[in-house]
Order: structure tokens, then sequence, then C-alpha cells
């Protein structure tokens, strides 16, 4: 038994694979319509691919019908169009109708259909490549180009109108990645332009129906293009030379003319045109110099209006050298009255106001400090008038060394900045022209102090007459007249310089020769002239038979008001004072404003300066010698 | 009459970029009027029909990729397009075997048979969701094209019988015939779904497109054949 089933098993295991073998063999698998096209709408050709053919010979079969019929047709060739494939003749189709086709798989197990496709004829056109391509190369004006011709597939009718073909190439440099695509419609030849020269290209062209497939790319037309310069490059390069020559004649001339063109370009800067102005000065580093040079001599401009330069009578006396030393020391022991101007350079007041005989006191000391001094040569106990006046530093210079002749400095008129100021003014000596018979006594003033246009009020005071033996007249005058005394008046210009400097033109001891009482006898002057350099060329009234017998030399006869000071309103505030110098030192100096002495107008000032001269007005500290003359207060503007 | 029609028909034919058919054809060379040769009437009718043709195309695949989804395609095999009694050639052979007066003739049928059904779609469009504006566009072109590419070919025909080219047994073409294939297909055009018209209508279209390219190759074949 056992060897039974082992027999069995045997024998069913050698059966069993053949049977299954046999089982292996399938019905066929799916096929697959793969495509259909017409290559000119008149046949049409189908392909399918099989599916599994089941182990068994299995063979394809097409079938077909036609819409709204029911009759089925096979296939009428399946050799033509290859394997696999079905080819439709002419005959047997028709454009516009719908094809449904079917693929039947057959083996020997069973079929298998395939999936239907509904096909129309006319939507499956794809025409064969167009023949004969051709590409010459042409030339025109431009440069060369190529031309490239075709002709429809031979298959496709088109002119019969039944195909409609449009066509496309594409052209690409041999060594080059991508092609340039060109559609050329309906027309069978078209034109390449702007060819690299030298170059090789590649030309293809393809078609399609209006509505169908394309066809395949032809086959590569090659074509070579010559050598040659493009116009367009060749033009360019001319301009370029051109233009570069051109540029090198242009920096050619332009550098031979450098100089002008940079004139022309770079118009120089304008230094600056100042009247006096040194540049070089300035490089130097000394701006002091180079301000003080700006300084014109004519600035400040002269004023047409002398009016309002009002000069007091210049008082010019000489007093005994005994008497006014000790007062030149009292006055020194007091304190000098010095104009505050003197550190003041821009006051313009003159340095000593109106207390000239105090401040020549004063200045006298002064002046010793003063290195562009020159000592006065006082008259020794003459009556020369001795007049130094100080330049405009404030520095009412006195010099009263030499012995009797008292040397009033006048409160200088102005000022400070008669440092630059000609050399004409610097000095406060007075000079006697030896020569002179008259004394002379040469002031200068600044143009200003005596524009020639104007001329000074003439004033008298009768009071002072009265009061006076010698009567300070207080006159203003600036042509020379026969007033003596000045008063000046404030200068309405700032600069108004008091460089005046009394020149005592008389000497000490010519001044005797004046007549006039030595020392302590007060010797009016008169003012002839002024002269070109602005000086006043004064006379002793003396020589000119003065008018009023002022020059009282006798002191005690004389009788003095001394001036306090000047107020606000170019009063002079006079002092009563009877007494002689030596008696009463009367303080009774005031304040200006405050002064309680009676306060006499003093001449007026013809004009009173614009800014409101203010006459310098009187330290309080000084106490006034008791001079017991009138001096001509000068006043100062106060700027 | 005839002076003062003309003006205005040189006005119309010169605002009619497509066609010219509202203006008449001076095929006796009239003075003042824009004479057109046959060989420029038949580039004109065929851009026409060019244009209608990709138009119906158009809506046909948007109907069958927005809409045909929704519905089965059972009903595809019995298509019956409404005109499939006008007899029209099915192949080249076919078509060349036509005379000349045939062809036109049945270009003519054809473009007759479609002017109602597509402005009956057209109608039916507007009213329904399926198509959006665009598309709704396109229906009423392709009706108002149907309508002006007849006249167009009717033109061509009388020129052609004006030359001699072909007989004139085309004239009782207009009204009968017309209502003759209305009324024919009047009942069956109202059985087609919308995809079937437009399918029926895409391959109208080109068979009145490919018909007057024959027409054209065979009478005035200078240019394009």
């Amino acid at each position: 038994m056992m060897w039974r089933d082992v027999g069995v098993t045997l024998i069913l295991s050698l059966i069993l694979p053949v049977v299954a073998q046999g089982a292996r063999h399938t019905p066929p698998g799916k096929p697959k319509l793969t495509s259909c096209r017409s290559p000119d709408k008149e046949t049409f050709t189908c392909w399918w691919e099989a599916g599994s053919d089941g182990g068994r010979p299995t063979t394809y079969s097409l079938f077909y019908h036609k819409e709204n019929s029911e009759t089925v047709y096979e296939c009428p060739d399946y050799h033509t169009a290859g394997a696999n494939s079905c080819f439709f003749n002419k005959n047997e189709t028709s454009i516009w109708v719908n094809y449904n086709i079917t693929v039947v798989a057959t083996n020997a197990l069973g079929n298998n259909f395939s999936d239907p496709v509904d096909v129309d004829v006319v939507y499956i056109v794809q025409p064969h490549t167009p023949e004969n391509v051709t590409v010459g190369v042409l030339e025109d004006e431009d440069g060369p180009f190529l031309r490239v011709s075709w002709e429809p597939p031979r298959k496709a009718d088109t002119r019969s109108g039944w195909i409609t073909l449009i066509y496309e190439l594409r052209v690409k440099l041999e060594e080059a990645e991508e092609w340039e695509e060109h559609r050329a419609g309906q027309q069978k030849m078209f034109n390449i332009f702007s060819l690299h020269s030298g170059g090789v290209y590649m030309v293809q062209v393809r078609c399609k129906p209006d509505h169908g497939f394309w066809s395949e790319w032809s086959t590569a037309s090659y074509v070579k293009v010559p050598d040659y310069i493009p116009r367009e490059r060749s033009m360019w390069i001319l301009i370029a030379v051109f233009s570069a020559f051109i540029f090198l004649i242009l920096t050619w001339i332009i550098t031979l003319n450098r100089s002008s063109v940079k004139h022309c370009l770079l118009p120089p800067v304008p230094g600056p045109k100042i009247k006096g102005f040194d540049q070089q000065l300035l490089k130097k580093g000394k701006p002091e110099e180079v301000f003080n040079s700006l300084v014109v001599q004519s600035f400040p401009p002269r004023s047409t209006d002398y009016e309002d330069l009002l000069v007091e009578y210049l008082e010019v006396y000489v007093n005994e050298k005994q008497e006014l030393m000790p007062e030149g020391k009292d006055l020194r022991d007091v304190g000098c009255l010095k104009s505050k101007s003197q550190s003041d350079n821009d006051s313009g007041r003159g340095s000593c106001d109106s207390h000239t005989l105090l401040m020549e006191k004063c200045g006298g000391v002064e002046s010793k400090d003063e290195s562009s001094y020159e000592e006065p040569e006082l008259l020794q106990g003459q009556a020369g008038s001795w007049e130094r006046l100080e330049r405009g530093d404030s520095q009412v210079v006195d010099t009263p060394d030499s012995s009797d002749a008292r040397v009033k400095t006048w409160p200088l008129v102005f000022s400070p900045s008669i440092h630059g100021s000609s050399d004409n003014h610097h000095y406060g000596t007075l000079e006697m022209p030896k020569q002179h018979s008259t004394s002379e006594i040469t002031y200068s003033v600044p143009d200003h102090l005596f524009p020639t246009s104007t001329s000074f009020p003439h004033h008298h005071h009768p009071e002072y007459r009265d009061s006076l033996g010698e009567y300070s007249e207080y006159r203003h005058s600036r042509s020379p007249s026969t007033g003596v005394l000045y008063h000046w008046e404030a200068q309405h210009h700032p600069q108004a310089h008091s460089n005046f400097n009394i020149r005592n033109l008389e000497r000490q001891k010519e001044a005797t020769g004046l007549g006039l009482p030595p020392s302590r006898s007060m010797e009016y002057v008169e003012v002839q002239k002024v002269n070109q350099e602005n000086q006043l060329v004064l006379k002793p009234l003396s020589s000119h038979g003065r008018g009023p017998s002022q020059v009282q030399f006798g002191r005690a006869v004389v009788d003095y008001s001394k001036v306090n000071g000047v107020n606000n309103d170019n009063v002079l505030l006079l002092q009563r004072q009877r007494e002689m110098a030596e008696a009463g030192q009367y303080c009774d100096y005031r304040e200006k404003e405050g002064a309680e002495a009676e306060r006499y107008p003093t001449q007026q000032q013809g004009k009173t300066t614009k800014d409101g001269p203010v006459a310098t007005q009187l330290q309080e500290s000084t106490c006034l010698t008791t001079s017991g003359y009138v001096d001509t207060v000068p006043t100062m503007p106060t700027f | 009459l005839l002076t003062l029609s003309l003006p205005v028909s040189v006005l119309l034919l010169a605002g009619e970029r497509i066609l010219a058919s509202a203006a008449p054809i001076c095929v006796h060379g009239q003075a003042g009027c824009h004479f057109l040769s046959l060989a420029d009437l038949f580039d004109r009718v065929i851009q026409h029909s060019a244009r209608m043709h990709s138009i119906s195309s158009d809506l046909h695949s948007e109907f069958e990729q927005y809409v045909l989804p929704s519905r089965n395609h059972i009903g595809r095999i019995n298509r019956h397009c409404h005109t499939a009694t006008i007899l029209t050639p099915n192949g080249k052979e076919n078509a060349q075997r036509l005379a000349r007066e045939e062809l036109t003739e049945v270009i003519l049928k054809l473009l007759v048979a479609w002017k109602d059904p597509l402005w009956q779609f057209h109608q039916n469009m507007v009213h329904q969701d399926d198509f959006n504006n665009f598309s709704s566009n396109k229906a009423l072109e392709m009706s108002y094209m149907v309508h002006e590419l007849r006249k167009g070919v009717e033109k061509v025909a009388d020129k052609m019988q004006h030359l001699g080219m072909i007989s004139n047994s085309l004239s009782g073409l207009s009204s009968p015939e017309a209502l003759d294939t209305s009324s024919d297909t009047s009942g069956e055009s109202q059985a087609m779904s919308d995809h079937d018209l437009l399918y029926c209508f895409r391959r109208d279209s080109n068979k009145v497109q490919n018909y007057l390219k024959i027409l054209k190759c065979r009478i005035v074949p200078e240019n394009g054949c």
C-alpha cells in the first residue's frame, strides 16, 4: 500500500506540472490601441500594443464600425503598416465619420477585447516631413542671409485645397545648443538674417495641417556662411576712430592753452581791494598794523557841517611858573584831572576836559610818561602861551617842567586813533618859531574840527566879561578870527581826534618879545588861520592888538571863573571864584550835572554835535585849584 | 436707388473686417464701389469659416472638459446630427467629383441648417449654468458667424455666376431651401443634446471650410493651392 501511495504521488507529481502547465495558458491579455494617424486625410493607420499573450500564440484582429451603423468590419490590411497595425485605404476611409475601433486578441484559450476608440480621421492628420529642404546663402546690401525653401510632403494634397499645411523651421549654429524657431505660415520659403560670419548653420523644417499634428522635423541641412564684416560694425569702427582722433586733437589744444583755459573756467578770485590794506602785512600776522593801515587819513569823512564842530576858544595863557607850579603840584597831589579818557582811546574826549588848567598840570605829569610826547617848550615866565596839546591819547600833556611857563595842556580833543594819523598830530609841543615876531601858535586840529566851510559862531558872554577882568571869551572861531578861546565842541565824529597839537611856536624867550608878561600872565591867542595841515595858526592877541585888554598878566586883576564842568547841555558850569588861585582852594568842584555852581551857559556851541556832545565831565575827585580863571572848556564829545 | 445704396455699401464693406458680405460687389466694375476679385472673396470667406470652426472647437473642448464628466457617454454612439440628411461628400474624391454648383449648394445648405439651432443653443446657454460668460459669448458669436458666412458664400456664388463659372441653378437656394431644411431638421434638432450639437457643429464647420477651400482651388487656384 505504501508503495502504491508513493507511486501515485510520483505520478501525480509528474502529471500535475504538465497539467498545471497547461493551466498557465490563459486568454491573451488586453490589447491596447496606441494611436491612429492619417498622413494625408485620405488613409489612416492604427497601431496597437499587445497585452500578455497568455502563453499561447495569440492573434490580433481589429474590428470597427462606423457611426450610426451597426455593421462591423474588420481591418482590411494588417501588413502594410507593419506589425500590430491596421491600414485603412482610401476606399475604406471616410472623412467626417466617426470610427469605433476595437482590437481583439485571440488565442487558443480565449480572446480579449481592447477598449474601443473613437476616431475621426479629420482630427488625426499628421503629415510627413516637408521635402526638398534647400538652404542657400544670398547677398544683399546688408550682408549675407540664408534662404530656406522646401516642398510639402508628397502625400499631402495641398494643391486641391484638401489639406492646408502650415510650416515651421528652426535654425542654429552647429556648435550652439538652442534652436531658433520660426513660423513660416503657408509659405514654402523663408529668409534668415543677421548671421555670424563664417559660421555653419543647421536648418530643419516641419509642417502641420490646420487641425492636426506636427510632422517630424526634416533632416538637418547644413550651410556655411562666408566671412564678411558687417557694415554696421564697420561704420561704428569708423566713427570710433574718428571721434578718438578728434578727442586727441582737443586734448592737445587744451594742453597747449592750459593757462588760458584754466583762467576761463576757474576765474581767479579777486582779492580784496581795500585802500591801505596790505596783504603782505596781513600775511605776516600783525593785525594791529594792518588795521592801523586801514585807517584812512581822510576818514572820518569831513563833515560839511562844521557847525557841529564847535570849538571854543582856545585859551592860551602863560602862567607864572611859581604860581602854577604849586598848583601843578597841587594838582598832582590832588590828582590829576585827567580825563578818564586817557585810558579810553575811543572816547575822543579830550583827555582833559575843561579844567584845562588843571589838566595841564595833570597832563604835565602824565605827559612825561608819554612816549610820543614832546616836551613842550615852555615859556619861561613869559606870557607866552604855551599850549601843548597832547594828542588825542587823551593825555593831557603838560609840561610843567619848565619853569615858569605853564603849559596848559589842552585836553585833547579826540583821540586815540591819532596814533596812526599823521605825525603832525603827535606832538604836543608848542613850538614857537623863533623867527616870528609874533608868536604864532599853531594848532593842529583835525580837519573835522575845523571845517573850512563853517565858522564857529562867535559868542560873547558878557557875564564873563564882567566878572572877569579878563574876559574869557568863548568864541567859536574856526578860521582865525580874533577869538582866542576856543571851545571845542564835542565832535560828532567818533574819531574826532583831538589831535590838535598846539604848537607853541613861540619860545619862551620869544614870548617876551611879544611883550607878554612873564609867567602868570595870560595871553590870548588869536587864531589866525588854519593852515593846510590843520594847524591853527595862532597869533597872540597882543600882536594883533587884542581887542579887549584881556591880557592882563596881573594876576590879581584877573578874575577868572573856573569852569566846574560842562553839563549835558553843554553848559559850562562855572565856578565863581574870585579868589586868587592861591587864595582859595575851592574844591567846589562839583559834579557836572549836579553842580550847584552857577551855570553859565557857555557859549553856545553853534550846533551841538549831533551826538550830543558831552563835555567831558570833570572828575569829581579832582579839585580845582584856585586858579581863578576860566578856562575854555573843551567839550569833548563823549563817544 | 442703386447710387444711394452704393456709398452705404462701401462704408459697410470697409467696416466689415471678416466678411464682405454686407456690401454689394461690383461685379461689373462700376465706378465708386470697391472691387473685390473672386480670389479675395474666397479668401475672406475661407478666413471666416476658419474662425468659425476654431470657435466651435473651443466650445466643444470646454464642454467635454467641464460638463461632460458629470454625464455618461452612452448616448455618444447614437449621436445623430440633424444635418445628416444633407448629403455631403465624405472624401476628397467624392468632393472633387461634385460640380461647383453642387459643392456650393452643399455649403449653403449646411450653413442654412445651422442658423436656428445655434441661436437656440445660445439662448439655452444663457439660462444654464453649465457655461460661463465667455462660452456664452462664443456661442453668440458662432451663431452670428454662421449667418454672416452664409451671406458671404451667397455673394461668392453670385460672383461666380456673374463670371460664368457656375450656372444659375443656385438662384433657388434662398428661402425655399432654407424653409425646407429647417422644417426637415427642426424636429431632430430639438432632440440633440448640447454636447451632440457642439460635436455636430464642429464637424460641419470643418466641412464648410474644407469645401470652400476645394472650391477656391478649383476655381481660383492662384494663391495657396
